[in-house]
């Protein structure tokens, strides 16, 4: 998968499921959107459908430094690279 | 430190109902709100109960996701007629900030809704490569779900009473938000209780023989209060929200005052956890008049448990007999809407306090043929245009709990 098509697929989840409005790739994610940690556990769950396997504990508590959806898609981009070695 | 506490403000969300406008309508023309039982694809089918106190009215509710990731549909029932008193309160942000505001709300289960959706994920997920509860579910299900929804939603920084006693669940709220001001702990309560459409409290009612069946083809029929012809209870869902405040403050700020909590009882019958008991119920319904330093003849009118089951009815009966005589007019305000579970105490609160404000009594609803054993009371058998100075709101739960709240109207409060 493409980063843009990563992109499309993050952006579709954070405004039909989290119901963001005109998202930017460097928004910060809690002070412009609204977004805690409840809702980065519950997209956590939609990245793991994403990449089709469980992520483990170490890897989902690195999520928790994200900070804009740029950062989201460097989050998967690393743990599908680290997976791949 | 002993302090006087007033309602200023109310709202419920009724199978008969949800402003006060229709409410009275509903009340004053003999409307019920038991309708056929809807199919939730889980236990409908192995029901014999076919009725269901229904909220069957759509309702505007707007809150934003923020809000509504960690609500399942009993607190969206709270956080509304939570968000309706502290409108029509006129309270500032500041103090509803402040920590002088306290919340005191609750259901019978939280949601069963949500959580019947983990117990499918459970059940689904054993073949499933992910592990799929959500991160709200919790949050969403927990008993005290609608208390803590309510204060994310507004802000409040003050106590939370999450009580869960299954009927007694919002009479209790009440009973404990007025005395949390009474004592000087805070200085105003939201206070009430919310039950969601649940076929699951249907179902343990079914079980125990407990519920209405005779009447699944008529449903406005049942259930019948006091009456020779009554089967048994009729579940039904709904909210109910009723803002307490010190009296003295709310004086100064010119609230309007709808009523005042004068006395609360509550205890428990120490036994059978379902059986209703006489000595437990009367010694209940004595132990407000104490706390209100009152006599039996100063109440006017009774709102009485009255589920139509076929001993508490007799039982509830008994004890009123025995602490009033057949004194104050009495109504078992269920036959309106069914038994709302953990919201029956606060939504008949609100319906004493309209109809104490209109100056009438609302008729027990299907009470053609009282029982005889019911007999010695003073029953509201029609539309009966009085004015109420005092009336009793009485509650009984399983568990053996037991309470009964004392309200003055509110005119005679301000004065």
């Amino acid at each position: 998968m493409t980063r843009d098509e990563l992109k499309d697929k993050i952006l579709t989840i954070l405004t039909e499921d989290f119901e963001f409005e005109h998202p930017g790739l460097n928004d910060n994610l809690r002070d412009d959107h609204g977004f805690d940690s409840i809702d980065a556990i519950e997209l956590l769950g939609k990245i793991e459908v994403i990449l089709d396997f469980s992520l483990t504990r170490d890897e989902k508590e690195k999520a928790m430094e994200i900070r804009t959806i740029n950062n989201i898609l460097d989050y998967i981009e690393g743990i599908v690279n680290s997976r791949n070695k | 430190m002993k302090r006087r506490v007033v309602i200023t403000a109310c709202s419920a969300i009724t199978p008969i109902g949800y402003d006060k406008k229709n409410i009275i309508e509903s009340l004053r023309q003999g409307k019920s709100g038991v309708k056929p039982l809807r199919d939730d694809g889980l236990l409908t089918k192995h029901i014999h109960s076919r009725v269901f106190g229904t909220v069957d009215y759509p309702i505007e509710y707007g809150f934003k996701r923020q809000y509504r990731k960690t609500m399942g549909p009993v607190a969206f029932y709270a956080c509304q007629v939570a968000k309706d008193v502290l409108q029509s309160s006129g309270l500032s942000r500041d103090f509803i900030t402040s920590g002088r505001l306290g919340v005191a709300f609750g259901s019978t289960h939280g949601s069963p809704t949500v959580q019947r959706d983990i117990y499918k994920t459970f059940f689904n997920d054993l073949d499933s490569k992910f592990s799929s509860i959500g991160a709200v579910d919790y949050l969403r299900s927990m008993v005290h779900t609608t208390a803590v929804n309510i204060t994310r939603m507004f802000g409040i920084t003050g106590r939370v009473i999450a009580s869960s006693t299954a009927c007694t669940t919002s009479s209790q709220s009440i009973g404990f938000g007025y005395e949390t001001i009474k004592y000087g702990m805070q200085d105003a309560m939201i206070c009430g209780g919310a039950d969601e459409y649940d076929t699951t409290t249907v179902a343990v009612f079914d079980n125990l023989l407990a519920c209405s069946v005779d009447y699944n083809h008529k449903p406005h029929c049942t259930p019948r209060p006091f009456d020779a012809g009554r089967d048994g209870l009729v579940v039904g869902e709904g909210g109910g929200a009723v803002l307490l405040e010190e009296y003295e403050s709310a004086k100064r700020r010119g609230a309007s005052i709808l009523g005042e909590i004068i006395g609360f009882g509550c205890n428990n019958n120490g036994g059978d956890m379902i059986l209703p008991n006489l000595d437990g119920i009367t010694a209940t319904l004595r132990l407000a008049l104490e706390s209100a330093r009152i006599s039996p003849d100063d109440v006017d009118f009774i709102s009485a448990h009255a589920t139509a089951t076929k001993m508490g009815d007799v039982i509830e009966s008994q004890a009123i007999a025995s602490v009033y005589g057949d004194g104050p007019l009495v109504t078992g305000l269920k036959s309106y809407m069914g038994h709302t579970m953990g919201t029956c105490g606060v939504i008949e609160l609100i319906l004493t306090l309209y109809m104490m404000e209109q100056g009438f009594i609302a008729p027990t609803l299907n009470l053609d043929n009282v029982d005889e054993r019911c007999s010695m009371l003073r029953h509201t058998c029609k539309l009966t245009e009085t004015d109420t100075r005092i009336a009793a709101i009485q509650n009984f739960a399983f568990g053996g709990v037991n309470t009964c709240l004392l309200i003055k109207n509110g005119k005679e409060a301000d004065s």
